[in-house]
């Protein structure tokens, strides 16, 4: 249950396949993104493949002496462009692979414009995925939903992306779906749909307990994707933002021309394979230690207090710039993110976020949003953040002024789109889209675990909020998910623990959920979980979700409840 | 304990015997000093302090032994300081469900493709024909007999040309296409000269003497001489038969033709995968000499650096060669084209950083007499180190274990005493250790005997150069090795 690994060894098999000399491999837009994630160019500079060409990429240059292996998505333009190149064959011999089920037909219109008998294979491989990291996968689709259901494209992507996941991780699994959500039902009822279809390809060797694919919604918990987030991974795709493992740094002052834009892949990169989950703190001083070892071996004396001194130093030796790449990147980009959360006052507005949600003091945390939105120093974005999770948090409370606060938006500037947002995520998350009680930590038990935690030691109070998912996949290894709330599609259901969980977030998932199911992984021996979204989100990615959820939402559809405010 | 009699109570290490007073300090010292040595032991220590101390002392957890029992809270927090990405987490796991349509596609290709074959193959024999040795040379029965090859299409059938749609008159004459008997205009027809056409119907000829021949064809088959009626005999065709031969012969030049590039990149594949495989064989060797170790003749490991130096020489050169490839042409080649010869050359520097330059350089002559010294030293500083620690308990054992060894002596080497034989002929079969140039004192453990001989094995392999037998002798030593240091320890336990 390693998605890295599965679509490393397709691709490998892939080159493989084509047998020794010079390679050219020919994609799409989507299959560049599926390999570049799992493979860096010098690794497959190896294997002998030299030249990376986009399928779509008009006027490509006949080289006959090199084999082409194309690796594209089973799409009707792609079929075509394949067609058209085989008529007019550019490379010696072609291997094809589509990513996912392709029909006879389409086959069969390839090989009517083979005349040159230049292909050798048509294969499919079901590597129609991105793999982020071992158990995080993302389909790359954004804002998947409209007028808070599928968008007809969204789901067959979502469905051939999820069935790809499964067919090359090998599983045949009982599906279990989020009942309050219209859009969950309908992806597992047209995943059991190919499964039944595609039959012949999911008979695998039968486990004794079965695999679960459990189905969830984003509407359910849409405060993780709000919250400001302190673990490196996470923390750098909200406030930079990582798109395919590379960040854009471009915007940072006085950055050099080659780390303007950095890849931050666990797979080739052992400093973020370590820190990846530590929190910002822990950065800083792991990146010191790392700092200070290289220091002592170049016999240097000078004191690295501060950020701004690693930089320096790094540039007094630009020799060992080159050496340590990866250590000057990894400061440039703890770097920034301390500049950044310096300079927008993050762990104020962290602290006040995670209390809101996980805090019950009603009149204490408005009065607190309102000190913080008054105040100069904080930015519009965070402004948001805060009253959208105020907006949820309180949605039912008898005092709520969800308006006060909004007015107070307006006063500060915020823009009409930005505030919107407000109700937009009312509308996309709010208590009637809700299955779960997604603040249901703040009952007493959990209270009275906080008090006995207290006891033990100060828990880091930006980091207090866990996903709702956590919870939710903690019943289910313990068997105590709730049948009504998530029920089983078809009739079977599975008796035992669970071994192989696959979780899917319609509506993107999240770097924290991602560190959440490694937590769980860790810590459950004998079970195995990865989980995917139809994206990765933070919180500007999760706007335009939300934002593109609510439009095209038909008036009479949820038309009252829309103008109730 | 079986030489100790007396009984001995406290905190003992159950590995050295140590009374260390207190358990957290006795778990201290294991965990320090013999954790190497046995997890499972200090797996069992841990739990059976643990449940004492909580049965004796009625004493909460210490939160050092929270574990997964604990709730799931807790271990979220406690879990979140620990490093990230842990690969080992991930079981090995095959690869994923994998369709072949290949069999499809090739079915409906080959039913489409088969037409093409067919009348192209029909073609080849005529050709065969019309330009074979029997084929009359007079002009008169020449024309008879292309009739009788292939039948002319009546002229009364076709009124334009069915190329140019252009009426036939007095001076726009019907042409017959020899191949295939069809009409076209004169302006329309296609010249093959006979040289080509023995090039497209004798694919033996071509094969035995491809050098020679594949250089003239360049212009044979150059679109001036076959247009060309003058010069050499040739026969006339229409457009289609013209079109169905040249893909023919497209397909076998591209079957038999490399390009410049395809054969420098050749080469160099050559030359990376002998460098891997010396370095396969030469990376053991330079680590054990190394370390003063004298399983490995320091010549031969010159001798393997040397060469690998050269395999490295060669890729730097070819690669170097293929990345200026036509850089100062003239048209440039296609910019992918160059990209591509780059890329090639990233690799080939990229091989030799990760494999050559870090190329470990081998002790030097005197360098290595010291290591070999320093390890004799260091290699009987121990066995001393041991001896001593263990030396009342071995007491007993010894008497026992002398009686051993000469008895094991004798059964190994019966003829060990019978020195320096001269080397024996090598046969066909390969080479034989010879059991008496090693020496080796008479005091040893039998064990170690063995192991001396055995590196004398080796040694002798090596230079006979049966780098496979090396193998499999060196792991015969390594299990001897680890099961004499067991002996050791049970020893003096």
């Amino acid at each position: 249950m390693n998605v890295i690994l599965a679509i490393k060894q397709y691709i490998s098999k892939m080159i493989e396949d084509s047998g020794p000399g010079m390679k050219v491999l020919l994609m799409d837009k989507d299959t560049t993104s599926i390999v570049s994630m799992v493979y860096a160019q010098s690794e497959i500079l190896q294997k002998e493949v030299y030249l990376f060409e986009r399928l779509d990429s008009a006027g490509r240059e006949t080289m006959k002496h090199l084999k082409c292996i194309a690796f594209v998505r089973p799409t009707k333009e792609n079929v075509e462009l394949l067609a058209q190149e085989l008529r007019m064959s550019k490379y010696g011999l072609y291997y094809i692979y589509f990513s996912n089920v392709i029909s006879k037909q389409d086959v069969k219109v390839l090989a009517e414009a083979d005349d040159q008998e230049v292909v050798r294979e048509v294969q499919e491989f079901f590597g129609d995925y991105v793999a982020v990291s071992p158990h995080l996968f993302t389909l790359n689709i954004n804002g998947c939903c409209q007028g808070l259901n599928w968008s007809t494209d969204s789901l067959a992507r979502s469905t051939q992306g999820l069935t790809s996941v499964l067919l090359s991780l090998k599983k045949c699994p009982m599906i279990r779906y989020q009942n309050s959500s219209e859009t969950a039902r309908r992806l597992a009822e047209s995943v059991r749909q190919t499964i039944n279809k595609e039959a012949a390809l999911f008979e695998f060797r039968k486990t004794d307990v079965a695999p679960i694919l459990l189905i969830l919604d984003r509407r359910d918990d849409a405060v993780t994707p709000i919250l400001n987030q302190w673990t490196y991974q996470a923390m750098v795709h909200e406030l930079i933002g990582i798109a395919n493992s590379r960040i854009n740094l471009s915007n940072v002052p006085g950055i050099s021309k080659e780390l303007q834009e950095v890849v931050l892949s666990p797979e080739h990169d052992e400093f973020y394979a370590n820190n990846m989950y530590s929190n910002f703190g822990e950065i800083g001083n792991n990146i010191k230690d790392l700092m200070d070892e290289f220091q002592t071996k170049s016999k240097s004396h000078e004191k690295i207090e501060s950020i701004s001194d690693m930089k320096q130093f790094l540039e007094q030796y630009p020799q060992f710039k080159k050496m340590s790449g990866t250590v000057s990147k990894h400061v440039t980009v703890v770097g920034e993110l301390s500049r950044l959360t310096n300079k927008h006052h993050l762990l104020e507005v962290s602290e006040l976020e995670q209390d809101i949600v996980c805090q019950g003091d009603h009149s204490a945390i408005l009065q607190r949003i309102k000190t913080l939105i008054a105040s100069e120093k904080i930015q519009h974005i965070d402004m948001l953040r805060l009253v959208m999770l105020y907006a949820l948090r309180y949605e039912s409370h008898s005092n709520n002024d969800v308006s006060g606060l909004v007015d107070a938006l307006r006063k500060r500037g915020v823009s009409d789109r930005l505030r919107m947002m407000v109700h937009a995520v009312l509308d996309y998350g709010g208590k009637k889209s809700r299955g779960s009680d997604l603040f249901g930590n703040q009952d007493i038990v959990s209270l009275t675990k906080k008090f006995f935690k207290g006891v033990k030691g100060v828990e880091n109070v930006y980091t207090q909020h866990k996903p709702l998912l956590y919870s939710l996949l903690d019943q289910l290894i313990k068997g105590k998910l709730k049948e009504g709330a998530y029920p089983y599609l078809g009739v079977s259901q599975l008796k035992d623990r669970p071994q192989d969980i696959i979780v899917f977030v319609i509506g993107g998932t999240t770097f924290e959920e991602a560190l959440a199911i490694h937590t769980l992984n860790r810590s459950s021996p004998g079970i195995r979980i990865i989980i995917g979204g139809t994206t990765v989100h933070n919180f500007k990615s999760f706007l335009d979700e939300v934002a593109q959820a609510i439009q095209g939402q038909s008036s009479s559809n949820v038309g009252p409840r829309y103008h109730r405010r | 304990m079986a030489t100790s009699s007396e009984v001995r109570e406290g905190f003992l290490c159950p590995m050295c015997m140590k009374d260390l007073g207190t358990v957290s300090m006795l778990q201290d010292h294991f965990e320090e000093e013999h954790s190497n040595e046995d997890k499972d032991v200090l797996q069992q220590l841990r739990g059976l302090f643990g449940k004492a101390k909580k049965k004796i002392l009625g004493e909460k957890e210490n939160h050092d032994y929270v574990d997964q029992s604990d709730s799931v809270t807790d271990t979220y927090s406690a879990n979140l300081t620990k490093t990230g990405y842990d690969s080992s987490l991930w079981d090995p796991q095959e690869i994923g469900m994998i369709r072949s349509h290949t069999d499809v596609f090739k079915a409906t290709r080959g039913a489409r493709v088969d037409r093409f074959v067919v009348e192209t193959n029909k073609l080849i024999i005529r050709l065969d024909k019309l330009t074979g040795s029997n084929s009359p040379t007079d002009t008169g029965k020449r024309k008879a007999f292309e009739k009788s090859v292939v039948p002319w299409m009546p002229d009364k059938y076709v009124q334009t040309c069915p190329d140019c749609t252009r009426n036939f008159s007095l001076t726009r004459r019907r042409h017959h296409c020899r191949l295939c008997g069809g009409i076209m205009c004169d302006k329309c027809s296609h010249f093959l000269p006979h040289t080509f056409a023995k090039k497209l119907t004798n694919p033996a000829f071509q094969t035995e003497m491809e050098v020679g021949f594949l250089k003239r064809t360049g212009s044979n088959s150059s679109l001036n001489s076959l247009m060309s009626p003058e010069g050499e005999a040739h026969i006339r065709t229409c457009n289609n038969c013209r079109k169905l031969l040249e893909r023919r012969d497209q397909q076998i030049q591209q079957r038999n033709v490399k390009p410049p590039i395809v054969i420098m990149y050749e080469n160099l594949q050559s030359y990376v995968e002998n460098a891997q495989m010396l370095l396969k064989e030469f990376i053991p060797m330079v680590e054990s000499l190394s370390c003063g170790e004298s399983t490995y003749n320091m010549y031969t490991a010159q001798q393997y650096r040397n060469k690998i130096l050269k395999m490295y020489e060669s890729i730097d050169s070819v690669s170097k060669r293929i990345w200026v490839y036509e850089t100062n042409a003239d048209p440039l080649p296609p910019a992918t084209q160059l990209k591509m010869q780059k890329n090639i050359r990233t690799m080939a520097t990229s091989f030799m950083q990760d494999n050559m330059i870090g190329l470990q350089a081998l002790p030097s002559e005197e360098h290595y007499k010291k290591l070999q010294e320093a390890r004799k030293i260091e290699i009987q500083q121990r066995i001393a180190d041991e001896r001593q620690a263990a030396a009342e308990a071995q007491e007993k054992e010894r008497k026992q274990q002398e009686q051993r060894e000469t008895t094991i002596k004798h059964q190994i080497h019966p003829s060990n005493r019978d020195s320096d034989q001269p080397a024996k002929t090598q046969k066909k079969s390969g080479w034989i250790p010879e059991e008496t140039s090693i020496r080796y004192s008479d005091k040893d453990d039998p064990m170690v005997q063995q192991m001396n001989i055995i590196r004398g094995y080796i040694k002798q392999a090596r230079q006979a150069e049966k780098y496979d037998e090396v193998k499999m002798l060196e792991q015969n030593l390594k299990d001897l090795q680890q099961e004499y240091l067991k002996q050791q320890r049970q020893n003096w336990s």
